[in-house]
């Protein structure tokens, strides 16, 4: 290779568009793959306030025009997106002549700029799912869900490697899809413990949240159905009934509203706190001051939030499902639950609270864990080893061969 | 000289009228020593085929079967357009002049390929959203006028049927009057104005580089 190895690093979220967990993957990622020596493009959607080119940590960061077509439903409006990140994808790549090594697209929202741009130039297309149609509505139930899904399905095709973040994940592309063994490659998501330290005295910062003599109980995530927030919420008497507790919800979603209702028909709402979305220097400090952090997802592919505790050193509550079941370590690194119920998620939050020995255990043990497993660093290393492997089985292709002028 | 021609609809495939002028089109093309490539959509018959006439036929298939609506369906079937497109191009050894694209289906494969390869496009105008869909304004309706207007803007050159439709292209997308030609009607004579304006394009784009 003449020049650095470059990949184009397609995503539909990148800072300050912070929509799920993709975007601090992405941020991440990317960085930490520019330590490595690559260069690496990405190319995402605009946000106001945010210039449609900067050089964030090495990394160049394009923002495309995401509004500029009227779509009738968030679907529609995912696949003009992609024609317009194409296009703009297309008059970069042109101008970069023949530097570009690699596509990386993350999830279906850029499924149709991937797959074009990889045909149009000849080069290979890597995937990440980051999660499935399938497992987020438990099912294929709609057109829209099964429209989705074939497109998944179709991205996961036409890419050279599909890269899934845990074990878990890896088995259900695998059997959503249809996909071969040996085009599935595992590397886990990451988490930055820079972000978590700091030595100042928090117990202000706790005071606007709980009493002293409360337990802080911290959700942090969409407030939809597949994150189980539901369960959590059924769980708030049985809790209480034993440990006086302050649950306090980050996030939004569609279920806000029931949730709400039933809070207040529980008569609980001076229990249960609903924060909205909360910026990230300010959950950080909630995670260091939780005394116990909840992740009751029924269907979870990796489990970041699980991970950001562990890493701000708060004991984790999470349901034995998905990638959570690969994260946590029952009674080491901290508490498993039956998914979708209450009596056992309780007794799991109940188990952390009551118990400030145990609780300590498992924080510090978690935290070790994180160190060792789930760094940036190691991660965007196994990355680009596949990135090299990929090329490698490339440059023998009749396509390598084809751009030969 | 190598043109690719897009068209939703080609024989067998027969929607309206535009299948048949692709047709009449891209024969009279070949007996003029073009070596037309034909990009299609079809259900079933997927893959190439060469026509007498040495026109070839490239018919792709939806990679994706469930939509809830033609702008979805049309959108995903852009990406196979694309990937056919780019492998004649790859395949004439990047000797592609020119590629004509019929209504709005496929703009949005030229726009790409114009843009990541450098192959100039022309957007042949059948009809517009406008006329179909009188007085709609809904984002559905508005999307499919999003792209015709890209198709407008990115276009080397436009080419209408009428003067009627030439003024409407004016007046609803304020194009360049200078960008659009007007060709004839007549079956005998359409296609040799048609070769004229590729090899306008295909001149202006030597010219430029």
């Amino acid at each position: 290779m003449k020049h650095k190895l470059s990949v184009m690093m397609l995503s539909w979220e990148y800072p300050p568009r912070v929509i799920g967990g993709i975007s601090p993957h992405i941020y991440f990622l990317s960085k930490f793959l520019a330590k490595q020596d690559v260069k690496v493009y990405v190319v995402t959607c605009d946000f106001p306030g945010a210039p449609a080119h900067e050089v964030i940590d090495g990394v160049e960061v394009y923002r495309i025009d995401s509004y500029k077509n009227p779509s009738p439903d968030f679907a529609t409006w995912v696949y003009l997106m992609n024609m317009n990140m194409q296009r703009e994808t297309a008059i970069l790549t042109r101008k970069l002549a023949d530097k570009i090594d690699v596509f990386h697209a993350h999830d279906w929202l850029v499924a149709n700029a991937g797959i074009g741009l990889k045909h149009v130039f000849r080069k290979p297309l890597l995937v990440t799912m980051h999660s499935t149609e399938m497992g987020r509505r438990d099912g294929l139930h709609t057109m829209t869900e099964k429209m989705i899904h074939e497109t998944e399905a179709w991205l996961t095709y036409e890419a050279w490697k599909v890269i899934c973040c845990s074990n878990y994940m890896i088995s259900h592309v695998k059997y959503a899809f249809g996909l071969p063994s040996d085009k599935l490659v595992m590397v886990p998501n990451g988490v930055n413990i820079q972000n978590c330290e700091g030595n100042e005295d928090l117990s202000l910062f706790r005071s606007k949240f709980a009493l002293p003599e409360e337990k802080i109980v911290l959700f942090v995530g969409r407030l939809v159905y597949e994150k189980g927030i539901h369960v959590l919420i059924n769980a708030v008497p049985k809790v209480l009934s034993k440990v006086n507790a302050k649950f306090i919800i980050v996030g939004s979603g569609y279920m806000k509203e029931q949730l709400l209702n039933i809070v207040r028909s529980m008569g609980l709402e001076h229990k249960v706190l609903f924060e909205g979305f909360m910026d990230e220097p300010t959950l950080l400090k909630l995670q260091r001051v939780a005394d116990v952090s909840v992740v009751p997802s029924l269907f979870e592919p990796f489990g970041i939030v699980a991970l950001e505790a562990m890493a701000a050193r708060s004991p984790v509550v999470a349901s034995d499902t998905g990638g959570l079941s690969e994260i946590i370590e029952h009674d080491v690194t901290g508490v498993k639950v039956y998914p979708n119920n209450p009596d056992s998620l309780a007794w799991g939050i109940s188990k952390v609270l009551l118990d400030q020995n145990y609780a300590k255990y498992v924080r510090d043990n978690a935290y070790r864990r994180v160190q060792e497993k789930y760094d940036w660093e190691k991660i965007a290393q196994q990355t680009k080893h596949i990135y090299e492997g990929v090329l490698g089985e490339y440059s023998k292709s009749f396509w390598a061969n084809s751009l030969k002028p | 000289m190598r043109a690719i021609i897009f068209s939703w609809e080609y024989p067998p495939r027969v929607v309206g009228q535009l299948s048949g002028y692709v047709s009449t089109l891209s024969t009279q093309l070949a007996y003029n020593k073009v070596d037309v490539n034909v990009v299609t959509y079809d259900d079933s018959a997927t893959g190439r085929t060469q026509e007498p006439s040495g026109v070839k036929a490239f018919r792709v298939a939806n990679p994706v079967r469930n939509h809830i609506g033609v702008l979805t369906w049309v959108l995903t079937l852009n990406q196979e357009v694309e990937r056919v497109a780019a492998d004649i191009y790859y395949e004439s050894k990047k000797q592609v002049d020119l590629i004509d694209v019929h209504d709005w289906h496929f703009v949005p494969a030229a726009v790409t390929l114009k843009n990541g390869l450098g192959i100039p496009f022309v957007y042949s105008v059948e009809s517009l959203e406008d006329h179909r869909s009188p007085n709609a304004n809904a984002s559905y309706n508005m999307a499919i006028k999003s792209i015709e207007w890209l198709g407008f803007f990115e276009a080397t050159a436009v080419c209408v049927k009428s003067n009627w439709m030439k003024e409407e292209v004016i007046r609803i997308y304020n194009v360049p009057k200078e960008k659009i030609t007007v060709i004839s009607t007549d079956p005998i004579l359409f296609p040799k104005e048609a070769l004229e304006l590729y090899s306008r394009v295909a001149e202006a784009k030597k010219n430029e580089t």
